[in-house]
C-alpha cells in the first residue's frame, strides 16, 4: 500500500465548492497507488543506486548506495579535500561534484569529475559550483561563481556556462550575461530548458524559472518555492515548495511555453515538528523521489571544512539529516509525520549530515 | 613647559576637530564630523554624551525612560547600500534590486559578515569572530559592526527628547519612506532630509539590525554606560531592529519604538524585505584626524 497515511487529496487552486463535491463523490481516489509490495522491496529490486554527500570522520564524501540504502560505499576518502553535490551522468558511468579545499572566505570551490567507482577524477573548473548534466551526457553545465571571495550562500552565482566533455572547452551560455543568482539548475530531458531558481537577482525577487538551454528564453514558472528537478520521463516537475514541503506536478515540456499544472503530489512535514525537507531527486523510473530529511540548523563550525548558514546549504553540518525515499506515483498530500516504514524507506541512518541524492541506473556490467 | 606645550597641542586638536570643516551642528553642544571612510562610505562622527533611552509614554519595552552615557564612535550617514555590498564581494540578497537602494532581506549574521569585510578593506582590525555562532563582538577593535541599540537610539534622537527629532508626527511624510509614503517599496537612500546630526533614513526605508540580544524588560536593569544588551539565552533568540521601514506605521518609526526580529540565520532565503542595517565603529582621535572631511 502506498501512501496510506495521506490526507485527501486536494488540488492547490480549485474552488472550495469543487473541493467539496469531490470529497462527496469520489471518497475512493485517495493517494493510494494500488496495492503493492512494501517500498523497501521495491527499491531493494529496481537496480537503482543513489548518491550521495556525507560528512564522516571530519570530512564531507561521496557516498554510493542501493537504493534501498543497504551497502553504502565511500567512494572519495579524501581526509583533506571536501566534496559535494554528486550529479550522476544520464549513462550512469560517472559523477560530477564538485569539492572545497582551503578555508573561510579564501575557499576554492572546484568542479570535478571521477568515474562512478570514484577512480580517475580530474579537475573540470575552478570558483564554480552546483554541476548538472546534458541528457545526452556531453555536457555539463555549471553555474560560475559571483565573485572571487568565497559565499557558501548557494545563490552567490553569475551567468552560466558549460563544460564541453568532448573538447574540453568551456562555453558560455548564450544568455550568460543575463543569468544572476542561480541555484539549483537540471537540464530537461528534450534538452530544451534547464529549471532553476533565482533569488534576489535578473529583476525577480525570487522565483524558480525555466531558462531555454541554447537561447535566451525564460519563463517564470509561477510556483512557489525553489530547488526544482525535472523528472527523467520529461513529464513532471518536483521542487522544494517550502522548508516543510516538496511538490510534484505535471509540466508541458515540449510545449512552446512550458507550464505547470496542478499539483499532484505534496510530500510534507508539520512545521511544528522543525523537521526539513529539501534536495529531491527522481528514480531513473520517475517512480519514486529521493529527498533530505533533518532538524532545522545553521551548521557546527567545531566541524572542519563547514560553514555557518542554513543547514540545507552545501558545506553547511546538517546534524541528523538522513536521506529519505518514497513513492512519487500517488496523488494527494503524504504526511512524513504519520507515514509508516511501508511507505517511506530512511536510506542513509547515521545522521551525518546526508544531502544531496543523486539516484541513477548503474551501466550493467561489461557494457561500454 | 612640557606639560604647557601639550596642553597647547591638545587644545589645537579639539579645536580642530569641532572646526569649521564640519558639518552644521544644529543641536545643542553636539560637535558632529562627516567624514568618508577609507573605502569611500560617508560616515559621521558622534562625539559621546548622555542621552534620555526609551520611553515612558511608548511601549512597555520602552520604559522606563532612563539615562544612559554613550562613547563617541563613528556611523554611517546612510543604510548599507547595495552597491556598497558589491564593494565586498557578498552576494546581494535585496528584494528591490538598485545600487543606490539599502541592502534589505539581509539576515543579522550575514550583516555582521559584511562589517568585517568593510573592516579589512580599510585595514581595520574586525570586530566579530566568524569562527562562532554569533559572531561575539570584540567591542575593543577599531573595525566596524552594527550598532547597539543604545548607540542606535543615540544617534537617531540626536539630542532630542521627542518621539522624532524633526518635530510632531505630521512632518514624517516629509521626513521619512514609511507606509503611508513608501508605495510599497525602498527608496534611494538619502532622499529625505537627514536628522539633526546628518544621518539619513533613520525612521524609514528599512529596519536596522541592532547589535543588542531583544529583551522587553531589558531597560529595567541595562547598564547605564554603553550598554550591549542582555546575554544570548542560546535558542529562540530575537535581536533588536530599530527605525521604521517602508511599511512600518509612524507609531513604529518613532525614535524610542523597539522591534524583535528573528535573525534568519537557519533561512537559506530571508525573505523578511524590510531589514537592513548600517554600521559604526570606534575610532580614535588621531584616526579621526586622518579621515577625509566630506563635501558639502
Amino acid at each position: 500500500m502506498v501512501h496510506r497515511n495521506c490526507d485527501l487529496a486536494v488540488g492547490r487552486r480549485w474552488p472550495a465548492c469543487a473541493v467539496m463535491l469531490w470529497l462527496l463523490c469520489v471518497p475512493a481516489a485517495r493517494v493510494h497507488a494500488g496495492e503493492l509490495a512494501p517500498l523497501r522491496d521495491r527499491l531493494k529490486s529496481s537496480a537503482y543506486k543513489i548518491a550521495y554527500e556525507c560528512y564522516i570522520d571530519g570530512n564531507w564524501e561521496i557516498f554510493v548506495s542501493n537504493a534501498d540504502g543497504s551497502v553504502p560505499v565511500n567512494l572519495t576518502n579524501t581526509p583533506k579535500e571536501h566534496e559535494h553535490y554528486p550529479q550522476v551522468s544520464p549513462d550512469g558511468t560517472k559523477i560530477c561534484l564538485s569539492i572545497d579545499q582551503g578555508e573561510g572566505r579564501e575557499t576554492v570551490r572546484s568542479l570535478w569529475i571521477m568515474d562512478i567507482d570514484g577512480k580517475n577524477r580530474r579537475k573540470l573548473v575552478d570558483s564554480a559550483r552546483e554541476p548538472f548534466w546534458s541528457p545526452d551526457g556531453k555536457l555539463i553545465g555549471f553555474l560560475p561563481q559571483e565573485y572571487p571571495k568565497f559565499n557558501v550562500v548557494d545563490y552567490s552565482t553569475r551567468g552560466m556556462s558549460f563544460f564541453n566533455l568532448e573538447t574540453g572547452k568551456v562555453e558560455p551560455h548564450p544568455n550568460s550575461e543575463k543569468l544572476h543568482h542561480l541555484y539549483n539548475p537540471s537540464f530537461a530531458r528534450n534538452g530544451k530548458w534547464i529549471a532553476a531558481t533565482v533569488h534576489a537577482g535578473m529583476g525577480v525577487s525570487h522565483a524558480i524559472l525555466l531558462i531555454e538551454a541554447h537561447g535566451d528564453k525564460i519563463i517564470n514558472l509561477k510556483i512557489p518555492g525553489c530547488r526544482p528537478c525535472l523528472s527523467p520521463d520529461g513529464k513532471q516537475i518536483a521542487w522544494g515548495a517550502g522548508d516543510y514541503e516538496l511538490a510534484i506536478a505535471p509540466i508541458s515540456l515540449d510545449a512552446d511555453t512550458p507550464a505547470v499544472g496542478p499539483w499532484r503530489l505534496r510530500i510534507k512535514e508539520k512545521e511544528a515538528s522543525k523537521q526539513k525537507i529539501y534536495h529531491i531527486d527522481w528514480s531513473p523510473d520517475s517512480r519514486f523521489v529521493s529527498f533530505s530529511r533533518g532538524p532545522d540548523g545553521e551548521g557546527d563550525l567545531s566541524k572542519a571544512g563547514t560553514f555557518h548558514s542554513a543547514c540545507e546549504i552545501v558545506g553547511v553540518y546538517a546534524r541528523d539529516w538522513n536521506i529519505y525515499a518514497v513513492s512519487a506515483e500517488g496523488s494527494g498530500t503524504l504526511d512524513l509525520t504519520k507515514t509508516g516504514p511501508a511507505d517511506l524507506v530512511q536510506i542513509t541512518t547515521n545522521g551525518s549530515s546526508n544531502k544531496e541524492p543523486a539516484w541513477f541506473a548503474p551501466k550493467p556490467a561489461g557494457k561500454e | 613647559m612640557r606639560i604647557r606645550i601639550e596642553h597647547i597641542a591638545l587644545l589645537a586638536l579639539a579645536g580642530w576637530l569641532v572646526g569649521c570643516d564640519r558639518a552644521p551642528d544644529k543641536s545643542k553642544g553636539a560637535a558632529t564630523i562627516e567624514v568618508v571612510s577609507k573605502s569611500g562610505v560617508e560616515m559621521v562622527y558622534l562625539p559621546g554624551g548622555e542621552f534620555t533611552m526609551g520611553s515612558d509614554q511608548g511601549s512597555a519595552d520602552e520604559a522606563p525612560a532612563h539615562k544612559v552615557t554613550i562613547s563617541a564612535f563613528l556611523i554611517d550617514k546612510h543604510e548599507v547600500m547595495q552597491e556598497m555590498f558589491a564593494k565586498a564581494q557578498l552576494p546581494n540578497p535585496s528584494h528591490w534590486q538598485n545600487p543606490k537602494k539599502p541592502v534589505e532581506r539581509i539576515r543579522w549574521r550575514d550583516a555582521k559578515v559584511y562589517c568585517n569585510e568593510r573592516s579589512m578593506l580599510e585595514g581595520l582590525k574586525p570586530c566579530y569572530n566568524e569562527k562562532t555562532p554569533d559572531l561575539d563582538c570584540d567591542y575593543s577593535a577599531n573595525g566596524y559592526r552594527l550598532p547597539t541599540e543604545a548607540e542606535w537610539e543615540y544617534a537617531a534622537r540626536a539630542g532630542t527628547t521627542t518621539a522624532y527629532d524633526f518635530g510632531p508626527a505630521d512632518k514624517l511624510r516629509q521626513n521619512a519612506w514609511f507606509a503611508d509614503n513608501a508605495d510599497q517599496e525602498t527608496h534611494a537612500a538619502g532622499q529625505k532630509p537627514a536628522n539633526r546630526w546628518g544621518l539619513h533614513d533613520m525612521y524609514g526605508n528599512v529596519s536596522e539590525w541592532c547589535e543588542d540580544v531583544y529583551d522587553p524588560a531589558y531597560y529595567k536593569s541595562s547598564p547605564a554606560a554603553d550598554p550591549h544588551g542582555p546575554p544570548s539565552p542560546g535558542v529562540d533568540v530575537k535581536r533588536v531592529m530599530r527605525g521604521g521601514n517602508w511599511k512600518a506605521s509612524a507609531e513604529m518609526c518613532r525614535v524610542s519604538a523597539r522591534q524583535a526580529q528573528r535573525t534568519g540565520n537557519t533561512d537559506a532565503c530571508f525573505y523578511t524585505d524590510f531589514c537592513g542595517f548600517r554600521c559604526v565603529r570606534r575610532v580614535s582621535a588621531d584616526e579621526l584626524a586622518q579621515l577625509p572631511r566630506a563635501n558639502n
